[in-house]
């Protein structure tokens, strides 16, 4: 399998402070990988930084070979082909729905107004959103928004979708909906990096769980490595904390 | 007395009136118009993010110096002022005769290009961060984020803040009588010379802008409806294979 995104000793500072600190990381073609750990502990800052809303402060990230924090790299070109489905939707609150997965396309990948709605009726069916095209984002529930975000991502056929806690702010009832679709992207083969906390949707569908803890990888493996026989005590801390907690619910 | 000049007034100067509003009306329009376009350009370009190319930087920030003190010249100074200094500045120092319509219409423009360019400045900054993150994950650099999400969004939320100022334009195209445009202040001037009344004259221009004013704050609020859009969407009843859910798919597995 061929590397998509190459992270080498990849650093954030905000200030004074350190957020990330010497990450390596890699993402293969065809890979589903979840980052987990708790708040704070900089894994929506290393997503963020992957696709250069965050500008990294030190470090490389190589993408098909190429350093993207050359100067030289055209950094528009280069997000086009990473999709991100964020926390809070962030629809384009001024289009409809099948605008929303159309626009980019069309003014960003310069394809025709009946290629991209085709491209976007495609996507959109696969969220089962095909039947609400024309309602605004305002008029959607949490999880039919979120469902046409992930549909807006892959409309930019994108080399990796990135998720960055795409269901922490959703109704309980609405979680369910959201991870059915990340499931059946994760089965048709697409690259998927997703900063998570569901650990029941990490263990069964990640071919690899990269913890982190601090700024820093603790620890990355398969997910029966990772929760079933972690190695760093701050891992299974973590796990145990959170297990917890989900008990509790 | 009062009531018979009130009505002679309008039967004998009635298409001085006119002639008046009409011009009063072209110069807040055509003003309001290209000064919201001014105020648009200036807004977004005093919200272009720093760059890290020190070249660039230097050249935003004599800009940005140079567009603060446009707007602090033209929000700090009175228009009937401007007027006088425009019009006949560029008289004596250009040696420029400029048609007394186009010193309105510039007068007015700058003036409320001056005024929006706060007011879309505000308004950019109020639009949620999420929005310029997505444009920007989809691959949009600032200028198409501005053109394709964030404006329009602005120009919605901002439309009543511009309707203000096309209000307060017709009132105020009134101070270019000074340089003699043929507005519906001077023109009411023109028939207290003829008539030697003051009040009727003046009665009939107030009832005039009146009617202009409200009339435009209902197009306005017309404006901003259709903007809206309609409350309810249409669902399209797909056939069988579109309405599978994911959920019933995962039922089915």
């Amino acid at each position: 399998m061929d590397n998509i995104i190459e992270v080498r000793h990849l650093s954030k500072w905000f200030g004074e402070n350190e957020i990330l600190r010497d990450i390596d990381f890699t993402v293969k073609r065809g890979e589903v990988v979840c980052i987990i750990g708790a708040s704070g502990s900089g894994k929506s800052t290393l997503l963020r930084c992957i696709n250069l809303l965050e500008k990294p402060s030190g470090g490389e990230i190589i993408y098909h070979g190429k350093n993207i924090l050359d100067n030289k790299h055209d950094v528009y070109a280069y997000r086009s082909k990473l999709g991100m489905v964020f926390q809070q939707f962030n629809l384009f609150n001024n289009y409809n729905v099948l605008k929303n997965c159309t626009i980019g396309q069309m003014k960003v990948l310069h394809r025709s107004k009946e290629e991209a709605e085709e491209v976007a009726m495609k996507f959109l069916q696969v969220v089962g959103m095909d039947q609400y095209i024309n309602a605004k984002p305002s008029q959607l529930s949490g999880g039919q928004k979120q469902r046409v975000a992930i549909a807006r991502a892959m409309s930019m056929e994108p080399d990796v979708l990135m998720f960055d806690e795409p269901t922490s702010a959703l109704d309980p009832e609405m979680v369910g909906e959201v991870l059915n679709v990340m499931q059946g992207l994760a089965k048709s083969g697409l690259t998927m990096l997703v900063v998570t906390h569901e650990m029941g949707f990490a263990s069964e569908v990640a071919d690899r769980v990269v913890f982190m803890d601090k700024g820093v990888i603790a620890e990355e493996g398969t997910p029966k490595e990772i929760f079933n026989n972690p190695k760093q005590d701050r891992t299974k801390e973590f796990l145990r904390r959170i297990l917890r907690e989900n008990k509790a619910e | 007395m009062t009531g018979k000049w009130f009505i002679k007034v309008i039967v004998d100067y009635w298409p001085m009136f006119l002639r008046g509003a009409g011009v009063t009306l072209y110069i807040s329009i055509i003003g309001t118009i290209i000064g919201a376009m001014i105020g648009l350009i200036i807004g977004t370009i005093r919200t272009i993010p720093t760059s890290d190319n020190s070249l660039k930087r230097g050249f935003l920030r004599i800009v940005n110096g140079i567009l603060t003190a446009y707007v602090e010249i033209f929000r700090g100074t009175p228009m009937i002022v401007q007027s006088m200094v425009i019009y006949y500045g560029s008289l004596l120092v250009f040696n420029i005769d400029m048609d007394k319509m186009f010193a309105g219409i510039f007068i007015v423009s700058i003036n409320t290009g001056a005024y929006t360019a706060e007011i879309v400045r505000g308004g950019i900054i109020s639009i949620d961060k999420g929005q310029f993150e997505a444009a920007h994950a989809i691959g949009m650099n600032h200028g198409k984020t501005m053109l394709y999400v964030v404006l329009p969004q602005v120009i919605r939320n901002i439309l009543p803040a511009i309707g203000n100022e096309f209000v307060i334009n017709i009132k105020d195209t009134s101070v270019l009588n000074v340089i003699s445009v043929t507005e519906l202040y001077y023109q009411t001037s023109s028939v207290t010379g003829n008539t030697f009344r003051f009040f009727e004259p003046f009665l009939v221009a107030s009832i005039v802008y009146l009617v202009m004013t409200v009339t435009v704050t209902r197009i306005l609020r017309f404006i901003e409806k259709k903007m809206d859009g309609p409350e309810n969407f249409i669902v399209i009843p797909g056939n069988q294979m579109q309405v599978a859910r994911p959920e019933d798919v995962a039922k089915k597995r």
